[in-house]
């Protein structure tokens, strides 16, 4: 993966500090707060690791009138996601470092094309102090957490470590056209059973999803999950991956992701 | 990233399968059964916890013997055709029941950090109610059958145990009353600066009145703590041969607590430096319920 990376942006990782080139600097997006919890934490950062993807959406073709995940909008969240985690994660592999913290991940649209989406993944790598070992991911590369500073020490603080920054997404589409017409006003206030079903399949899709990733990651738990659902589509994400390092052998980190959702595909 | 760039899809058989298991599962009170799948793997330790908690949180958590089980949730989609007021009352309180189903079926002894949600999704005069928030057993307590809900931030749950104060549910009361101004008195064109007491008395809770509060249906020793007070007034136009109307409704949801009467405090509070960037927990935070921001979709009706 480390190829992948352009040749300035090698350039740049080059310049940073590391125990081969004590005078290089570091960068991070800590604010001072951060920066001291991190320490405090026992890490140091080195450098920004950056990822972007700029992505199309397929169209996608559906029966509008009944319930549905639009599937190719989910696998497009996927994709662009993992593809900006991915080269994000190949910088900090190539800085050397163990973890990288505050992991914020953004998703734009492009204004002239509504099939484009510019997702970001941007965090501060960072590495033990002590040179200390056993903080990385299962697959020996850097942690992810979107943990600011401060939620990375208190994690650590409380015995476990981040392992990875996991999501469950579910684009969902919720068929309402004439939904009212039959409906009597008089009498009673009645449920919508299939607005009510609608929100709940798209829910446990994503949580299913999100659920998995962490069992993938080997994590014990995952703290700070945000279940949200925004207009038209349903979608579920954000979370952050824990393991418990009391009886394993070392501390890591790990973490959670957010993210925003467009979506006008619906009827 | 060990996650998988492709999501594992539904096929169609399957979700009509599950939208049907759901519905008739709502229907009979009981958690549709890939949700209680779920739960009960969380709730044996065959799958990760899952916790809304940040980490400052989870630490108090564990330090006051709180263990994240899973992330539970409810829903309930009602169309309000007959009376908004009481369509608020009735899809919380369904969506509650829903909430307390899954937090039985993941073995918990209560759901901290409960949240109330609405999709911005207005279409005719329905809206969601939906929870979210996290089960939790208390070490060394059986499951519950009757798991409590607070619908307090965890942070908050912790610091009034610590004031022997139990959060024990949500109290809901929701109400509308009708004003016929006959006598024209909410019409004050020329009267100058001078309060409009026959819409003052609308706004507010009339006393005298069977008003269902939620205050007034709880068992002797437990309080409330406010959260949400929302209230409207509208004025209904009414052909020429009628007075014009006014209709005032209002929403009140509490949390529930358990305490004993004149107990003090005997928490030390200390001196802390808060190392947080931006709101913080400890000075202030977003807004923890998100139904009722807005005043602005309402259809006007009781």
């Amino acid at each position: 993966m480390p190829d992948d990376i352009p040749v300035h942006a090698r350039e740049r990782l080059k310049g940073l500090r590391s125990s081969a080139h004590s005078t290089g600097v570091f960068t991070s997006d800590f604010s001072v707060n951060e920066f001291l919890l991190v320490r405090k934490a026992g890490f140091e950062p080195i450098g920004l690791c950056v990822g972007t993807c700029v992505y199309h959406v397929g169209m996608q073709f559906g029966a509008w009138s009944r319930n549905q995940e639009l599937e190719v909008l989910s696998k497009a969240m996927y994709h662009a996601r993992e593809l900006a985690m991915a080269r994000m994660r190949a910088e900090a592999t190539a800085m050397g470092a163990d973890g990288i913290v505050g992991v914020k991940l953004t998703i734009k649209r492009l204004e002239w094309d509504e099939h484009l989406l510019e997702f970001i993944a941007i965090g501060t790598g960072v590495v033990h102090g002590e040179g200390r070992e056993g903080f990385r991911a299962h697959d020996g590369g850097p942690f992810t957490s979107d943990l600011s500073g401060q939620d990375f020490w208190s994690l650590l603080h409380s015995g476990y470590r981040p392992v990875e920054m996991v999501m469950g997404s579910c684009v969902y589409h919720v068929a309402h056209r004439g939904i009212l017409a039959g409906l009597a006003t008089a009498g009673r206030n009645v449920e919508l059973e299939n607005f009510t079903s609608a929100m709940y399949e798209a829910r446990e899709i994503a949580i299913e999803r999100m659920q998995a990733e962490a069992s993938a990651a080997k994590a014990e738990g995952v703290v700070g999950v945000d279940i949200h659902e925004g207009s038209h589509c349903v979608e579920i994400a954000r979370d952050r991956v824990l393991r418990d390092w009391h009886g394993g052998g070392a501390p890591g980190a790990g973490d959670r992701t957010g993210e925003d959702r467009r979506s006008d595909h619906g009827t | 990233m060990s996650g998988s760039a492709e999501p594992g899809l539904t096929s169609p058989e399957e979700h009509e399968r599950r939208i049907a298991d759901i519905q008739n599962a709502l229907r009979n009170g009981r958690v549709p059964s890939t949700t209680r799948a779920r739960l009960e793997a969380a709730r044996d330790g065959r799958a990760p916890w899952i916790a809304t908690l940040s980490p400052a949180e989870l630490l108090l958590a564990r330090s006051h013997g709180l263990k994240p089980i899973a992330a539970v949730s409810a829903t309930c989609w009602l169309h309000y055709g007959y009376s908004w007021t009481e369509g608020h009352a009735q899809g919380w309180e369904t969506a509650l029941d829903r909430l307390r189903t899954e937090a039985k079926a993941a073995g918990a002894n209560a759901v901290l950090d409960v949240k109330m949600r609405t999709v911005p999704l207005f279409i005719g005069s329905s809206m969601d109610f939906s929870l979210t928030g996290t089960a939790v057993r208390v070490e060394g307590l059986a499951p519950s059958t009757d798991p409590i809900v607070s619908t307090v931030p965890a942070l908050e749950f912790v610091r009034l145990l610590e004031a022997d104060v139990v959060t024990t549910g949500i109290a809901i009361g929701a109400r509308y009353d009708w004003l016929k101004d006959w006598r024209g008195r909410a019409s004050q064109t020329w009267a100058g600066n001078v309060e409009s007491v026959a819409l003052s008395l609308l706004g507010e809770d009339p006393p005298g009145r069977p008003c269902r509060s939620p205050a007034q249906r709880l068992p002797n020793g437990q309080r409330v703590l406010a959260h949400v007070n929302f209230g409207q007034l509208f004025e209904i136009e009414a052909d020429t041969s009628q007075p014009k109307r006014f209709l005032g409704r209002q929403i009140v949801i509490a949390t529930t607590v358990d305490t004993r009467r004149g107990t003090p405090m005997r928490h030390d509070i200390k001196m802390v430096m808060d190392m947080h960037a931006g709101a913080t927990p400890l000075t202030g935070r977003e807004r923890h319920h998100q139904s009722y921001d807005s005043q602005a979709e309402d259809d006007e009706g009781i």
